[in-house]
């Protein structure tokens, strides 16, 4: 035992200089490529009036990337719905007080401001579909944890939210098909007809605020998949 | 000179990741090794972007140098599919204390033999 953790101290200590000198190497010997960074910065507001670079290159440049990501969600959603499937584990499931729960229910409509804030200023802000969606799912955990699993469950409504997320997805896909059908590559932006809109203004950014809504959508009702999978162990 | 500092630290936070998962035995402890390796990775990515005094890439006039966005973009990536790993392998780790009544994987193994 004690053998096995002086390897292991062995091994993660020559794997960390390794890590780090191969690093530092990159500092001496610049690999990348100058222009790409300084191209990405000039080129977001003309190619699609977003002024938030970050999320043109994931929803205009690499659109396509985006999509596989929303399916990684959508398998590990699946992986854990098969892992649990059939499987119950006995727990308690009181939830908080009554004083709690008072004002939760009073509070629940005001912390939905901070998700939708998140996604639909993701083409002006850092934020957008995948930030705003993990904090709507946070919202979800914490009414499993106030009102307990299965009243949150039952509110909240877990057919709802598999029909929400295979939706979601099925409009990514849609919204792609717009530039197909008009002789352009999938997932186009401008070049498909979305309006580039005042840069800096909420209506820009043509197609990124509509897929901002359509991931954090997803990834919201993946999450939350996720999470009542894991609370209620698959029984109801 | 951040730059370095952000390589050495993601380095360090990386080893002490890799240390978890090579010497725990018990399933969550692994989740945490592997999730902070996951965060190294990010650390070190986002070092990348480094640019000295440049602000976040949002281009609304209000300054002239920027950092990379793109290694940001990557970033968010790779932390969508990290938590997408960890959620499956707690998924198992729940599963694996459900069958046994415990998380270590050396008494798993002992009573599957």
């Amino acid at each position: 035992m004690r053998k096995r953790s002086m390897l292991g101290l062995a091994v993660a200590v020559s794997t960390a200089v390794g890590f780090a000198v191969l690093l530092i190497s990159f500092t001496t010997t610049d690999v990348r490529s100058p222009g790409i960074a300084s191209r990405l910065l000039g080129g977001s507001v003309p190619a699609s009036g977003a002024i938030n670079v970050v999320a043109t290159i994931l929803l205009d440049f690499r659109a396509f990337d985006t999509l596989g990501e929303a399916s990684v969600i959508f398998a590990s959603v699946a992986a854990v719905g098969a892992v649990f499937a059939g499987s119950t584990m006995r727990r308690s499931d009181a939830g908080l007080s009554l004083l709690v729960r008072r004002s939760v229910a009073y509070l629940a409509a005001l912390f939905l401001l901070f998700p939708i804030y998140i996604v639909f200023h993701g083409h002006l802000s850092p934020g957008g579909g995948f930030q705003g969606g993990v904090s709507l799912a946070v919202l979800l955990i914490l009414l499993a944890v106030v009102f307990g699993t299965r009243r949150a469950a039952g509110a909240v409504g877990l057919k709802r939210l598999h029909d929400t997320e295979s939706l979601s997805a099925a409009a990514f896909l849609a919204i792609g098909l717009i530039g197909v059908v008009q002789g352009v590559p999938y997932l186009a932006n401008a070049s498909a007809g979305f309006p580039r809109g005042q840069a800096g203004s909420l209506l820009s950014g043509g197609v990124i605020p509509l897929l901002n809504i359509v991931i954090g959508l997803k990834v919201a009702s993946g999450l939350g998949s996720i999470i009542f999978d894991m609370l209620s162990m698959g029984g109801e | 000179m951040v730059q370095l500092a952000g390589y050495i630290a993601a380095a360090i936070v990386f080893g002490i990741g890799l240390f978890g998962v090579l010497t725990q035995r018990d399933m969550i402890k692994i989740c945490v090794g592997l999730s902070v390796m996951d965060s190294a990775l990010i650390l070190a990515v986002v070092s990348f972007a480094y640019r000295p005094g440049g602000a976040a890439p949002i281009v609304d006039g209000s300054a002239t140098v920027f950092v990379d966005p793109l290694p940001h973009a990557l970033a968010l990536t790779a932390i969508v599919i990290g938590a997408g790993v960890l959620s499956v392998a707690l998924a198992l780790a729940v599963v694996v204390y459900a069958r046994h009544g415990t998380t270590d994987i050396a008494v798993v193994f002992r009573r599957r033999r």
